[in-house]
């Protein structure tokens, strides 16, 4: 069976460093994109089979960017998960608005981070 | 502009009238520099003046009318004794005649008694006759002296027999004496006729004269009243008629128009009057205008500047969150072994860590949540909860530190109290400040949390066996960056605010916070909301 790809789009390196850390040890193929622009081109090009969306980027929002992903076809099905802010702020609502299909709020706990991935990416 | 107005609210009879020479007298009326008191006594004199002169000129007339009806009178008079004289004239032709007819002297000394009253007419009418009368009436006298003198010669005559001579005498001399004075007194009476002809049509013309200048007076006194009352009443008028527009303008809040009237009395002096309340109004007006825009613009800066620092607050909550979630994800994944296995002395710094970045977090959370609060961009997101889960989440997520403290922790719902409308999870976010707290300051014994349901209000409390509070710091402890004293700061940890956020959810939810407490026993904080929140309230 062909790897799953996830596609990171963060433009903190650091914070994209983690992810790849926690990936590293799994079969997930991990692509990744620094900016709203680059993570929609990728998408496209690429389409992964999950998407984790930073909700401030570059260029583009992680909202903007999860709505245009929304709207085209090839895109519209992946599982699309938006790393809001803060869960309070209103923020987990306007991602689940745009889109996503879920959200982890920052600062996150690599291990619910997983158990997420794993949620939306099962193991056979 | 404001002066168009307010002609325009005059009625076109008005505005005629005053376009009139009429118009023109009610302005020089008003230009009068005079009292209003003292231009209606003038007005009331002039009228009476006028009056009082009317009653003088009837009076002179019925005066002329009077004597001439006494000269009328006296005329009448005097033919009544031109009559009588014509009378006596007759008479002594009788007694003359009866004289001769007896042929005796008798009759004569009758003839003298008719001759006596002819002259006291005669005398009488001379004393009253007008001048030109006088020589007719000298003649009259000649004539009847003449006459005398007949009668003498007559009665002489007879006395002798001498018969023959009287009656020549009789024919002769005296019947065309007798005759003359007929003639004469004829002409007399003719002429005092006359002067009463003249007389009557005198009194007649001076009546119908009179007539007229009364009535003349009359008419007169009538026009100038009416047009005296007219102009009077019109120059006040019209000055009050301008300031009952001018004022319908100040009513609508059209300020700074002026007006204008040509009164040179009190009516001038009150325009004056409105006219400087109308400039001070305007001045107000323009001022309170100019401070109404300013305000409006400094709120719209203010605005803007709450706008650009909520902005900058949610940029800054990414941007602090951003590192935060590197260290903590990073320690987290090293103390999970994704490194590698973790050597046994670095596991402790590597929780302390841990334990120090979420406390960091924590306290990023409140200054942001409280900056929300303040700027009024927080809002609540109603939807249905339960109480019974909330107060779970609560007892779950701070079990571990009771039982690290060794606390009694308990947590008591009543099975039926049913679903609640609000924000859940700002309320969990409620109770999980006021339980930290009770668990942070309290050293031994219990912490309970309860709900109770009071009809519509759901009421939560917190009861604890900790330090508690002075009665003079509980007012202050809502407060924000309030804590009872700074060295619990220090001793027990956090910011202060969480209290102060606590209690804005609460009123946002329309209910409210407290707490009693006894310094030493423990305090109990309890926080009453709706059971149905229906909305947002901040």
């Amino acid at each position: 069976m062909k790897d799953r790809t996830v596609l990171h789009i963060e433009d903190n390196e650091y914070n994209r460093k983690i992810v790849r850390q926690l990936l590293s040890r799994t079969s997930f193929k991990l692509i990744e994109a620094a900016d709203g622009e680059e993570g929609v081109a990728v998408a496209q090009r690429e389409l992964p089979d999950l998407i984790l969306m930073d909700v401030q980027l570059p260029k583009l929002s992680g909202l903007d960017a999860t709505r245009q992903l929304r709207a085209d076809p090839r895109t519209a099905k992946i599982p699309l998960v938006v790393v809001t802010s803060f869960a309070l702020s209103g923020d987990d609502r306007r991602a689940m608005d745009a889109g996503a299909s879920a959200y982890l709020a920052k600062p996150y706990s690599p291990r619910d981070l997983m158990a997420l991935i794993h949620k939306f990416l099962p193991d056979n | 502009m404001q002066r168009t107005t307010a002609a325009e609210r005059t009625p076109p009879t008005v505005v005629a009238l005053l376009a009139s020479p009429l118009g023109i007298l009610v302005r020089a009326v008003a230009r009068i520099r005079a009292s209003v008191h003292v231009k209606l006594l003038a007005a009331f004199l002039v009228i009476t003046l006028l009056f009082i002169a009317m009653t003088a000129v009837s009076l002179l007339a019925v005066t002329e009318t009077a004597r001439q009806t006494t000269l009328l009178d006296e005329a009448h008079e005097r033919v009544g004794w031109s009559r009588q004289i014509e009378h006596a004239l007759a008479m002594q032709m009788h007694f003359t005649s009866m004289a001769l007819l007896s042929q005796s002297a008798d009759s004569v000394s009758l003839i003298l008694r008719e001759n006596n009253r002819f002259n006291d007419t005669l005398e009488r009418l001379q004393t009253a006759a007008p001048a030109e009368e006088r020589a007719l009436i000298q003649a009259i006298r000649g004539a009847q002296d003449d006459a005398m003198a007949t009668v003498a010669d007559i009665a002489n005559a007879l006395r002798d027999r001498r018969l023959a001579e009287a009656m020549t005498a009789l024919r002769t001399e005296q019947e065309p004496i007798y005759q003359k004075i007929e003639a004469l007194v004829s002409s007399l009476v003719a002429a005092e006729e006359q002067r009463m002809a003249r007389l009557r049509a005198s009194i007649a013309a001076s009546q119908s004269r009179s007539l007229r200048l009364t009535a003349g007076f009359a008419v007169a006194s009538v026009a100038l009243a009416l047009l005296a009352g007219f102009v009077i009443s019109w120059s006040f008028i019209l000055p009050v008629r301008e300031a009952r527009g001018f004022l319908s303008e100040v009513a609508e809040g059209r300020f700074g128009g002026k007006i204008v009237v040509p009164n040179r009395d009190e009516f001038g002096a009150l325009a004056e009057h409105m006219n400087r309340m109308s400039e001070e109004l305007h001045r107000l007006d323009d001022e309170q205008r100019v401070a109404a825009e300013r305000l409006h613009s400094l709120n719209d800066r203010l605005a803007l500047a709450s706008r650009a620092k909520s902005e900058f607050l949610a940029n800054m909550s990414h941007e602090l969150r951003t590192p935060l979630n590197a260290i903590l994800g990073f320690t987290e994944i090293m103390h999970d072994g994704l490194y590698g296995e973790v050597p046994p002395e670095l596991r402790e710094p590597l929780v302390d860590i841990q334990t120090n970045g979420r406390h960091l977090l924590r306290l990023i959370n409140d200054v942001l949540d409280l900056s929300k609060i303040e700027a009024g961009r927080l809002e609540l997101g109603v939807t249905e909860y339960s109480v019974q889960e909330i107060v779970d989440v609560v007892h779950t997520s701070l079990k571990s530190l009771a039982i690290e403290k060794g606390l009694t922790f308990t947590a008591t719902v009543p099975p039926d109290i049913p679903t609640a409308w609000g924000d859940g999870r700002r309320l969990t976010q409620c109770l999980l400040n006021l339980a930290g707290n009770a668990l942070k300051f309290t050293r031994r014994g219990r912490v309970d949390l309860d709900v109770r349901l009071e009809g519509e209000w759901l009421t939560y409390r917190v009861t604890d066996t900790g330090i508690g509070i002075p009665k003079d710091e509980i007012d202050k402890i809502f407060a924000e960056f309030r804590q009872v004293d700074t060295t619990i700061t220090r001793e027990y940890g956090g910011t202060g605010l969480g209290l102060s956020i606590t209690k804005r959810l609460v009123e946002m939810h329309g209910g409210r916070i407290g707490v009693d407490s006894e310094l030493g026993k423990g305090s109990t904080f309890f926080f009453t909301v709706p059971l149905h929140t229906d909305g947002e309230r901040a």
